[in-house]
Parts: C-alpha cells; sequence; structure tokens
C-alpha cells in the first residue's frame, strides 16, 4: 500500500534490507556521485532513520528527490526488498512534511500541472507559439524548465486514432491500447505503428478515449492526484470492455501494473506491455528484412519494474537482417526517470551523457527503446556530444519490418 | 579534537568530500555486517592518494584514529567506524587506471569493483580471478583489506596471489609502494589481509588470468549431505583440483528455491556443484572421471554454456540472502575445517542445532572446508537471538577443535577479535602485534579490530596482557 | 669460547664450526643443533641475553647467499628438526619440520601420489626452511605461485625465544597477520622459521616438455605473452642462453592431456623452432646457472627480449623464466670491478623497463647486492621490532638489515 494520510515508509519493508549493498553499483546516483546516502541502501537508512523519529531534514529531502525511480536496485536485490514501495511512500512523507522553498515549489506546481494533462502538455510542443514564446523565460526563470523545453522533440504531424482498429487477417485477441499523455503527444507515429503492429498480428484494437493514467504523479509522491487520475483510466477500459490493455510506454506500464496496490482493488483488466504481450502471442505476419544495426536502450520501467528484457531483444532479434548490439551498462538508468530531467537537470545530463557514450560505443546506426522519456534524454545528450543517432520505439521497427518498408525519416 | 580536524579537513579537501551532517553520517555507521554500529565523527571522500595521505597525517597530528571503507560490503565489521574517528571512504576512488594484457595485469584505485576489472578485459580472453560472492559490488581496497577469496580459490587461489603490487598510505601518512618485485620483506604479503590495519591502499596493480578454454559445471544430487561428503572427498582422491566444489544442504536448498526458484532436484540432501575448468583436453579426461566418481548421485545435471551454468550457480549465489525469506532473523558464520573433517563437524552441527532448538542451514565451499552455516533464529522470540549466538560460536569452537580456522574469508574484524586467542597464544598475537608496531606504533590506523586488545607498541611484548588502564579510563587511545 | 659457554647451560648438542659452516665467508663460533622448537627457543633466549648474532641454517647449500653477516657467534643448523609432521593426503596439507630436506619430503609425499609443487633449484640437501629463508623460485612458479604463495602456516622462533605461529593447517584462512609470507624471503633477520605447513597438489599423471631453440630476436614480447596466455596452460616456460648465442626454449606441460596440449603450445612458437615434445626435461631445467656468481633479474614478462639483450651485453648467462619475468644470470668471475660494472650496466637497463636486479651470490663486497629497495624504512621498522638487539643475521639482508 502506498500508505494513507500518517503514515510513512514501512518498517517491516526497511527491516528485509540486510544491508548487504549488491544494490549500488546499479543505481546511477552512486554511480556518479559514490556516496553512501545518494544509494538505495542509504536511502533505506534515511528511511530508518525517519521511522525512528528523525524528521526529514533538507539534506534528507534532497536524497530522496535525487532517486530516480529506476528501479535497477530491485532487480538486483538478492533478499527482495520492495524499493519502489519503499520510496514511494517516502515521498509521500517527503511531499507531506518537508517545506520546500517558494521557488521548487512553484517549478514542481507547474510540472504537475502540465504534465498530466495531454491538451495543456500540447502547448509545449516545440513550433507551437507559447513553447516559442516561453522558451526563453523558462530558461531564465528556471534552468530545469528550460531543460525540458531542450528536451522537447520536433514533432510530426499529428495523428489522430480510430476507437478501434480492426485486426488484419484471422483475429487472435481484443485488446485496448493505452495511449499515454508524453506518448500521445510528443510521439504520436509510435502509437499509430503499435495499433498497426497490433492489427497486423491479428489483434482487435480498443483505443477508447482517455487521460492520464497517474503514473508521473505517483512516482513523485503526489498520491491524491495519482489515484484520481489512476480511478478515471480504470473505468475508461472496464467501460471498453477489454480484459487486455496493451502499453507501450514502460513508465506508464509499471504503474498500472500496481493499480491493486494504489487503489486497494484489482482492475478486472490485465496491464501488459506491448513487447511482452508479442512475445506471448507469438508471430503470425510476416517480418520483411531491416538490415540495421541496432542498440537495444533498456527502459528502467520495463527492465526493472517489469522485469521485460528478454522479450523486446527477442522481438528485435527476429527480424531478419536486423544486426542486434548490447548496450554497456545497460542496467544503469539514462537519467530520464520520469520528471527527474526537470527537477535534477545537473544529475539527469550527467546520467544522459553517460548513456550517450555508451551507446556510442556500441557504433549502431539506430538506437531502439521503449519509453519515450529516455529516446529524448538520450537523443539530447547525442547531440550534444555531436553522435546525433536515430531513434526508434520498438513499435516502429516492427511496424516497419512487418509492412516492408524501411523506417521513416523521423523515426 | 574532531572539531579542528574537521576545519582542517575542510580546507584539505573539496566542500563535498567532507561530511559532517549527523544525518548522514549515519548512513556510514554499519558495512555489510549491521550487528555493529557506530557512526563516524567524520567522513570524508578523498579522490587520490595524496588527498588520502593529507588526511592520515592530519590524523597524526591530532592523534585521531581512522578507518578505511570501500563499497562496506564486509561480513566482520572491518569497516566499522569510529566515532571519535575519521571513516576514509574510498568509493571515488574508481578509474581503472592501465590495463597492461602484454604483462597480464592492470593498475586500479582502491574504489573500484572488483567485477569491473573482469567487465574489462573480457573482451580480450582475461578475467581477474578472485570472486567473492559480492564481487560486482566489493572493491579492490576491501578485497586487499580482507584477503578475499570466493567460490574459485579452491583452484585459483585468494586476493594475495593476484595482486603484484599496493600503492599504500601508511599510518603516519607516508605514500610507498610495496611491489612484490623488490627485494626485501613481502610487507605485501603482511598488507594484502591486514583489515585495514596496516594503513590504506590507494591504488592496485593485479594480475589478470587468461579465460580457460573450457568449463564444464556440473550439478550432483544426493539424498544426504554425507553422501555429497564421500564424493567431495572421492574427487579429491583422485586427483582433480576443480575449480571449485560447492555444497548445499536441504534447508538452504529450501531457501534458494522459496527465493529464485533455482529447480534444484526435489528431495535432495545435499546438492554439490563442480566446476572444472582449463584446457578443453584435460577438462574433457576430468568431466569423465568426475561422472563416476558422481555416479551415486540421483540425478546430475552438466551445463557447457554460459546460461546453464548461471541457472546451476543461481541457487548457490543466492543462498546467503534467500535464507531471509524461510526465517526472519539469521547469523552467517564463516569457519575453516580441514576438507576431512567435514562429515564429523557437519554431525556436531546438526547435533548443536538439536540441542539448542535452533535451525542451521549449511552452505558451503566444499573442496576447501569453508563452512558458511547460517544459524536461523525469530528475533521476536525472546531467547533465541542468545541461543543462536550460542550455537554461532560454539560451531567456531568445533572448527578450531578440528584444526580449522575462525575465519575463511570474512575476516576477524571487530565481529571476531575475541575469538582470536582461542586459535591463536598470546604470543602468536603478540609478534603479530609486532608488524602492527612497526607500521603503526601509535594503532590509529583501523584500531580495535582483528586483535582482542589493543596494545601499547612502547611495551615489551608479554609483560602486559589486557587493556592499558589508561585506556580504560579513556585518557589515552593507543600511545 | 664464550658462545659455547653460553649455549652449554641449555643442553642443546654443540659442535665446532667445519669447513661447510661458513656463512659467507664468516666462520661461526659455534654450531648448536636444537631437537626441538623448544631447544630452538632455549638457544635463541641465551643468545638474546648473551647479545651473541645467530644464523640459522638448513642444509647449507646457500650460505654463502646475501651479505656476510656482520656477526656470527651462533650456527643454528637445524638437520635435526627433520620429521614429517603431518601429512594430511585428504585435505592436501602437509606440516614439516623446518630442516626436512626438499627431497626427503618429495619422496613422502610422492608415495601419496602427492607433491609440494615447489621446485627448488638447488642441490639436494636444501631444507624446507632454507628454501622458504631465501624465497627463491623454481620453474612451476607459474602455475603454482612462489613459495609464499603455497606456505599455508608457519611456526617461528623470535630473537628473545618467543614461540609464534600463524596461519594454520587448512588452505583457507584469514585469521590474523600472514607472518609466514614476512618470513619468507627474510634470510634468518627476522627469526627462525622452525615448522611450516603446505598446500600439495595431485602429482600429474602426465608430463611433457616442449624444447625448442630460438634465435634470440625470436623471444619477443609477443611471444612471451602468447606463451603465458596460452589456453593450453604450460606449468612452466624456462629459457636457457649461455653469454650470447641462441636460446633454448623449454615448456613444461603436466596433466592427462599432456601430450596433446604441449603440441598447442608449439604451435605458438615461429616456424623456424623446430620444436620437440618428449618426456624428459632438458639438462639445465631448474637448475641454477651459476654458484659463486648469481645475479637475479626481475621483470615485466613483456621486456624480456631487453632483458636477454642487456644480459648479453654486460656478459651474463641467462636462464629462467620469461612467463614469469623473473630470471637467474651468472658470469665467469673476472673480479671484482668488472662484475661490478656489469652488474650496474645490467641494472640499469633492467630497471628501466620497470624491473630490479639483486646479486644473492657475490664473492665481493664491492658490488651492491639489493639495487633498489621500495620501502626500506618500513622494513627497518619491521626488523627493530622483532629484532631490537640486532642478532638474528645481522647485515645480511637489504639496507645492512
Amino acid at each position: 500500500m502506498t500508505g494513507g494520510p500518517g503514515t510513512g515508509p514501512d518498517p517491516k519493508l526497511i527491516g528485509d534490507c540486510v544491508h548487504c549493498g549488491f544494490c549500488l553499483p546499479t543505481c546511477p546516483t552512486y554511480v556518479l556521485w559514490g556516496e553512501e546516502m545518494d544509494s538505495p541502501r542509504g536511502r533505506i537508512h534515511l528511511m530508518g532513520q525517519h521511522v525512528e523519529g528523525t524528521p526529514i531534514t533538507p539534506e534528507m529531502a534532497g536524497h530522496f528527490d535525487a532517486c530516480l525511480g529506476c528501479m535497477a536496485c530491485v532487480t538486483a536485490c538478492p533478499s527482495g526488498v520492495r524499493y519502489d514501495r519503499l520510496i514511494e511512500q517516502t515521498r509521500v512523507a517527503v511531499e507531506r512534511e518537508h517545506e520546500r522553498d517558494p521557488q521548487e515549489r512553484a517549478v514542481r506546481g507547474l510540472v504537475f500541472s502540465l504534465f498530466p494533462y495531454p491538451s495543456r502538455l500540447r502547448l509545449l510542443r516545440p513550433g507551437t507559439g507559447l513553447a516559442r514564446q516561453m522558451a526563453g523565460f523558462l530558461g531564465r526563470a528556471h534552468p530545469s524548465l528550460g531543460a525540458m523545453a531542450a528536451l522537447a522533440p520536433r514533432v510530426p504531424r499529428r495523428q489522430r486514432l480510430p476507437r478501434l482498429v480492426r485486426a488484419r487477417g484471422e483475429r487472435r485477441a481484443v485488446v485496448g491500447m493505452l495511449t499515454g499523455c508524453v506518448q500521445r503527444e510528443f510521439f504520436p507515429q509510435v502509437n499509430a505503428a503499435t495499433a498497426r503492429v497490433l492489427a497486423l498480428e491479428g489483434c482487435d484494437v480498443v483505443i477508447p478515449r482517455q487521460g492520464c493514467c497517474g503514473a508521473l504523479s505517483v512516482h513523485s509522491g503526489r498520491e491524491d492526484q495519482a489515484r484520481r487520475l489512476a480511478r478515471r483510466t480504470v473505468r475508461t477500459f472496464e467501460r471498453a470492455g477489454v480484459d487486455t490493455v496493451v502499453v507501450n510506454a514502460a513508465g506508464c506500464g509499471s504503474s498500472m501494473k500496481e493499480y491493486a496496490d494504489l487503489l486497494g482493488k484489482r482492475p478486472v483488466f490485465r496491464v501488459v506491455d506491448l513487447s511482452e504481450f508479442l512475445a506471448e502471442l507469438g508471430p503470425a505476419a510476416e517480418r520483411h528484412p531491416l538490415p540495421m544495426t541496432v542498440a537495444y536502450h533498456d527502459a528502467c520501467h520495463l527492465a526493472h519494474a517489469q522485469g521485460v528484457r528478454a522479450q523486446p531483444r527477442a522481438l528485435l532479434g527476429a527480424i531478419p537482417g536486423l544486426e542486434l548490439r548490447e548496450v554497456p551498462e545497460s542496467a544503469i538508468c539514462c537519467g530520464s526517470a520520469g520528471t527527474y530531467n526537470i527537477f535534477q537537470p545537473e544529475a539527469a545530463r550527467d546520467l544522459g551523457d553517460r548513456k550517450a557514450a555508451a551507446v556510442a560505443a556500441t557504433g549502431a546506426e539506430l538506437l531502439v527503446s521503449a519509453n519515450p522519456g529516455c529516446t529524448m534524454q538520450i537523443s539530447a545528450a547525442m547531440r550534444r556530444a555531436g553522435r546525433e543517432i536515430r531513434v526508434a520505439h520498438v513499435a516502429e521497427v516492427l511496424d516497419a519490418s512487418l509492412r516492408g518498408v524501411s523506417l521513416g525519416r523521423d523515426a | 579534537m574532531l572539531d579542528s580536524l574537521t576545519a582542517a579537513l575542510r580546507e584539505l579537501l573539496p566542500h563535498d568530500a567532507v561530511i559532517t551532517d549527523p544525518v548522514r553520517l549515519r548512513t556510514y555507521e554499519c558495512d555489510g555486517l549491521t550487528y555493529h554500529r557506530a557512526t563516524p565523527g567524520v567522513v570524508v571522500l578523498p579522490e587520490s592518494a595524496e588527498q588520502i595521505a593529507g588526511v592520515v597525517r592530519l590524523c597524526n597530528e591530532t592523534g585521531v584514529p581512522f578507518v578505511a571503507r570501500g563499497s562496506g560490503t564486509g561480513l566482520s565489521g572491518g569497516a566499522l567506524p569510529r566515532e571519535d574517528g575519521v571513516l576514509i571512504v574510498t568509493s571515488k576512488m574508481r578509474r581503472i587506471l592501465e590495463i597492461d594484457l602484454p604483462n597480464r595485469r592492470a593498475v586500479v584505485e582502491p574504489g573500484v569493483t572488483n567485477l569491473a576489472i573482469t567487465e574489462a578485459v573480457r573482451d580480450q580472453g582475461f578475467y581477474y580471478a578472485p570472486d567473492p560472492s559480492s564481487q560486482q559490488v566489493c572493491s579492490i581496497g576491501g578485497n586487499v583489506a580482507e584477503n578475499s577469496g570466493g567460490a574459485h580459490c579452491l583452484k585459483h587461489g585468494f586476493t594475495v596471489n593476484h595482486v603484484e603490487a599496493c600503492e599504500v598510505v601508511t599510518p603516519d601518512g607516508d605514500i610507498v609502494v610495496l611491489d612484490r618485485m623488490d627485494p626485501g620483506y613481502d610487507l605485501l604479503g603482511a598488507f594484502v589481509g591486514s583489515e585495514g590495519t596496516l594503513g590504506v591502499a590507494t591504488k592496485v596493480t593485479v594480475r589478470l588470468t587468461r579465460v580457460p578454454e573450457a568449463v564444464t559445471t556440473v550439478l550432483a544430487a544426493y539424498g544426504t549431505i554425507e553422501q555429497g561428503g564421500e564424493a567431495v572427498s572421492a574427487i579429491i582422491a583422485a586427483g582433480i583440483v576443480p575449480a571449485a566444489i560447492e555444497m548445499m544442504d536441504a534447508l538452504s536448498i529450501e531457501a534458494a528455491e522459496a527465493a529464485v526458484r533455482c529447480a534444484y532436484p526435489s528431495g535432495a540432501g545435499a546438492v554439490l556443484i563442480v566446476e572444472l575448468d582449463g584446457p578443453r583436453a584435460e577438462v574433457a579426461r576430468q568431466f569423465a572421471r568426475l561422472l563416476e566418481i558422481c555416479s551415486g548421485a540421483f540425478e546430475l545435471r552438466v551445463a557447457d554454456d554460459p546460461a546453464e551454468r548461471a541457472a546451476i550457480w543461481k541457487g548457490r549465489k543466492s543462498a546467503f540472502a534467500a535464507v531471509g525469506r524461510i526465517s526472519p532473523a539469521y547469523i552467517v558464520q564463516d569457519g575453516v575445517v580441514p576438507r576431512t573433517s567435514l562429515p564429523q563437524v557437519l554431525a556436531a552441527i546438526d547435533g548443536l542445532s538439536r540441542e539448542h532448538g535452533i535451525r542451521v542451514a549449511n552452505v558451503f565451499h566444499a573442496g576447501d572446508g569453508n563452512l558458511h552455516p547460517l544459524v536461523l533464529f525469530d528475533d521476536a522470540e525472546p531467547g533465541a537471538g542468545e541461543r543462536a549466538e550460542a550455537v554461532s560460536g560454539a560451531i567456531l569452537d568445533l572448527c578450531i577443535r578440528h584444526g580449522g580456522s575462525i575465519t575463511g574469508e570474512h575476516g576477524v574484524g571487530v565481529d571476531k577479535a575475541k575469538h582470536m586467542p582461542r586459535m591463536f597464544s598470546a604470543d602468536d598475537l603478540d609478534t603479530m602485534q609486532l608488524v602492527r608496531c612497526a607500521f603503526d606504533p601509535r594503532g590509529l590506523s583501523n584500531p580495535g579490530k582483528v586483535f582482542p586488545t589493543p596494545r601499547l607498541c612502547g611495551e615489551v611484548p608479554g609483560v602486559r596482557r589486557g587493556v592499558h588502564p589508561l585506556v580504560e579510563s579513556g585518557k589515552a587511545e593507543q600511545f | 669460547m664464550a658462545s659455547r659457554d653460553v649455549l652449554a647451560a641449555t643442553g642443546v648438542a654443540l659442535r665446532g664450526p667445519g669447513p661447510g659452516d661458513l656463512v659467507g665467508g664468516v666462520t661461526p663460533g659455534v654450531v648448536a643443533l636444537p631437537e626441538s622448537v623448544e631447544e630452538i627457543a632455549a638457544v635463541l633466549r641465551a643468545c638474546a641475553g648473551a647479545g651473541l648474532a645467530v644464523v640459522p641454517a638448513g642444509g647449507g647449500t646457500k650460505l654463502h647467499w646475501g651479505a656476510p653477516p656482520e656477526r656470527c657467534d651462533v650456527l643454528l643448523d637445524l638437520c635435526c628438526l627433520n620429521r614429517v609432521l603431518e601429512h594430511a593426503a585428504g585435505d592436501l596439507v602437509v606440516r614439516v619440520q623446518a630442516g626436512v630436506t626438499v627431497d626427503a619430503l618429495a619422496a613422502t609425499l610422492g608415495g601419496k601420489g602427492q607433491e609440494l609443487a615447489l621446485d627448488v633449484p638447488f642441490d639436494s640437501g636444501a631444507t624446507v626452511g632454507g628454501t622458504l629463508a631465501v624465497g627463491a623460485a623454481g620453474p612451476r612458479s607459474f602455475r603454482y605461485g612462489a613459495a609464499r604463495d603455497l606456505l599455508i602456516g608457519v611456526t617461528v622462533v623470535l630473537a628473545d625465544g618467543t614461540v609464534a605461529k600463524s596461519g594454520g593447517k587448512v588452505v583457507k584462512n584469514v585469521a590474523g597477520y600472514d607472518l609466514g609470507k614476512l618470513f619468507t624471503g627474510s634470510y634468518g633477520t627476522l627469526g627462525v622459521i622452525a615448522e611450516a605447513a603446505f598446500r600439495l597438489h595431485p602429482l600429474p599423471a602426465r608430463r611433457r616438455w616442449l624444447t625448442a631453440e630460438l634465435a634470440a630476436g625470436e623471444v619477443t614480447g609477443g611471444l612471451v605473452a602468447a606463451l603465458a596466455a596460452s589456453q593450453a596452460e604450460p606449468s612452466a616456460v624456462e629459457v636457457d642462453r649461455p653469454a650470447g648465442g641462441r636460446v633454448a626454449l623449454a615448456a613444461l606441460v603436466e596433466g592427462e592431456a599432456a601430450e596433446e596440449r604441449a603440441l598447442a603450445v608449439r604451435d605458438l612458437l615461429p616456424g623456424t623452432a623446430d620444436g620437440e615434445v618428449g618426456d624428459t626435461a632438458p639438462a639445465w631445467w631448474g637448475l641454477l646457472p651459476g654458484e659463486r656468481v648469481l645475479v637475479e633479474a626481475r621483470f615485466p614478462p613483456a621486456s624480456t627480449a631487453a632483458v636477454l639483450a642487456a644480459a648479453e651485453e654486460a656478459g651474463f648467462a641467462l636462464r629462467g623464466s620469461p612467463v614469469s619475468g623473473r630470471t637467474w644470470l651468472t658470469a665467469r668471475d673476472s673480479g671484482e670491478r668488472e662484475l661490478r660494472e656489469a652488474v650496474t650496466r645490467l641494472r640499469g637497463r633492467v630497471e628501466g623497463e620497470g624491473g630490479r636486479v639483486t646479486v644473492p651470490a657475490s664473492p665481493y663486497e664491492g658490488v651492491d647486492r639489493w639495487g633498489r629497495v621500495g620501502a626500506l624504512p618500513l622494513m627497518r621498522r619491521v626488523k627493530e621490532r622483532f629484532d631490537p638487539g640486532r642478532v638474528m643475521s645481522p647485515g645480511r639482508f637489504v639496507g645492512g638489515i
């Protein structure tokens, strides 16, 4: 449970940590700074101090805020410590008990009134008048928001998806599809590709009108907002009458899989990641060759939070002519982590640079990831380093192979 | 004392490298052994040997003790801080400085993790052989301090056999190089495994090993632990030196199954993991003989590729942490007996377990007689902790009685210092202390570890035993 | 005969010095023959009380190594401590008294199909204790490690008669400091090694030697690196080169598949080498190349070619292990000045490669035996703690320790 008012991190979950330190080398902030307080083990220790009665000091809050929530530590932990729960519970306590300075409050307020609302987010897209007007102001007012503006990609023409996309050939399944906020506004072509791939593989795809799933709010300790958004999303898909909801954004998928904990009630549908679902379904459509070298980036919310690592590699590897290359340090977060590159721009930038160097080392032509935030983050870092690389979502690569076309220029 | 030192440290080091905030300091209060805790007086995060030497010199000027810490994964409290001292953390010193494949060596900073060395050279067909089970996180500096081993040290040796040279900050703040190539006393041999009491390693030259041509891993399941033990003896008697021979008993198998679903053969009273490595032709012949020797096993599994091998090792590698799934609390013990005494010792441990009503899961490096009994108890039950402690201590007595050791790889640290007089005489310990006094006459480098009582280096050996009155009264540390 | 009088009270057997008892040319006052650890302690206590200098000795095969002692009142001959205390074959461990000869130990262990994988480069008669005291390494140290790597426990007697042990009789053991390593190679200057425990290895099923002749220019850093990293895993690779001339190279491969592995090693040699695989070692295998003049060079293996060239220039014959970066050198004794200059020239070149040159045996005191010693001040402090009265082999070791 994410806990109601008056609760903090669960002492029993804290007690599961045996202090072995296996999480340290997987933690992005520990990799950057090498300090115990900015490692999962250290943060759990800080949570323990808080539970024992130490108030949340600004230093403590800073170490919790610096956590990317990438959950690499959860994968690495041999004792099964639920750090994911712990940090969420802790963020709630921080939001409740810690008085942030006014500027920080303002930035956070702005972000949380913007991101979970696609219609508002749309205004920030580059090329829109507002974005142009705001860019300079944002950079001056707060470098974090300047960072956000810098990350936003050029967006292809907006595509509206129909409410239902019919299966091609024999129908093998009926699924719902989450369109997401960032995905929908900044990467509409990914959603289009996802729907086509599902249809080509024999699925009826139901795409109801929908809002934010609540992921960003969960990850930032904004519990009430998270619950409200989650309830609405559950209602949307329950009304659509599907028993499976396919998600192509890792951050959304991981949060939706935890709805039972957030809402205290299991939704009637199950949530699966796109590649998880396709691997399970098995291939039906023909794969056309895509002769290119591809580096696959493990999005934290897919690899660590959902344990989906093998499936996307298998899907990509099965495309004729496609050569898959492993990115060194693949378990380390790229620094995007939802809103992290907005609230912690320096650390995010350092991690982005580190990831960009690792991706560049593969020499691959195309970087594939399953999370919009990662794609934005890594391509921005590679542009900074003068090593620009084409990026695409797994869905887009599959879509090109299934349709026998080359990857679009913007991919 | 500490206040003036802290002011001086702030002048010496970058702002972020000196930690004094109490909440932050507490996160350094223990290493991998949480039983002993002490909040350090101040934590420093230096980035060079010169900075460490500067810190140590300041400690000398003020008479303040210091403790070095790498990744904080030790299991004997070797990096337990001093409340009146400085904790020197090497986690920011993690550059691989040089890889010299023609000479099969690498030069690394102390904060580099054990596995990072292997990862840096694996593509070229080399690796760093010592493989403590915490290898993805533990630091080379810590490995040097503890003389770390690992499952494969049966054939390939310990840290001390793979370290060619160390740059060291001595307890009085000098930077010296201890090199195997140098004539004179083997100070490097004495330094490795001295648990931070002879100084701080700031640069380590390690030997790299060629990846073997062939590796074959066999899992053999037996009905009883005795049958497994017999197989181990038969393997050794056949003149085979495997890279590793590991054994787990029924209780530890149960725990591993609960944690990682390792799918070891059900109903096994013991599983044996035997890994052969070396030239392909040699491994093939040894493998054939191994199969004959293990013919009494009720199930045999063989792994030839990395994925199959990982599946076999999965249960073993998770065993320690996995025990948490079948018991609320547990003590990880580390003792050694001559391999041939294993059957008697295991039977005696079983007896202790029954007598005290405390379950003991056995995981061990069977090839070299290194036991890791996991003593399980419920910390909510009154008196259980004490009974577990009693069993744990009695196991060490068993090891000593059979001519073994109180620690095979976890070190003495603060945890077992009190047991040292059971293994060594006062003269043995006083003689070891002569080395300590030569390196660290003021006793400032990680005091309170390894030896049961602090020694005053001005004394004639043997004149006084026990704690010096000045130390006892808190007036003096160890001058 | 003050020494004799002092020791008479201990009841330990004594005898007068013979021609074989000279330590670097110094005749001891008396030779004591203790028969137990307690008797060693009694002798040392008596000597410490009277300020007598003591030099421990085993088979006496390298008493001419190291600098002559400043004084040698008592030679402590350990020949009577010659028992194998315990051979735990199932544990691959042996515990011996220091005076056991290496040959006698090999015979005992061989009976059970085991060996101490330490090829001692001395004549028969070398003892375990003496071998440890000089810490000299043989060909197979490349695969199995040197004496310090095979030693797992030691009992020593200090100058004041204190008997102390460290380690034990189990291979895996990290309790306390490792005094064994400190005493290995200490030339008797810290105390007396009385007992030692070693880890053993099973005798290999087969041994094959690959032998070949190469031009000096063919022994490149690349060849050495390839031999050292070969997955055929030779146990030893040695070269022998008389001053100038061609290089004889030999590699030992041990195991059931020794033959085919030796052939695999041969494939690494240049085509001109004409390597042969057989079951006998070349005549020079494992022997020291010289007696009166003996120099040791240690160096990074990739510098082998430079060391070969430097040896030739300085007029030394060379024998030893390129893969371990450790060779013995010798030269005809043509006078002090010549030797001094040759050592200086060789040392300059080898130190330039990151190596070290020492001179274990030299008939002349004008030759710098040790060259650069890294942590000498720390070594002096260790010596001061262990032997504050400077009675243990005084002056024999680095820096006049």
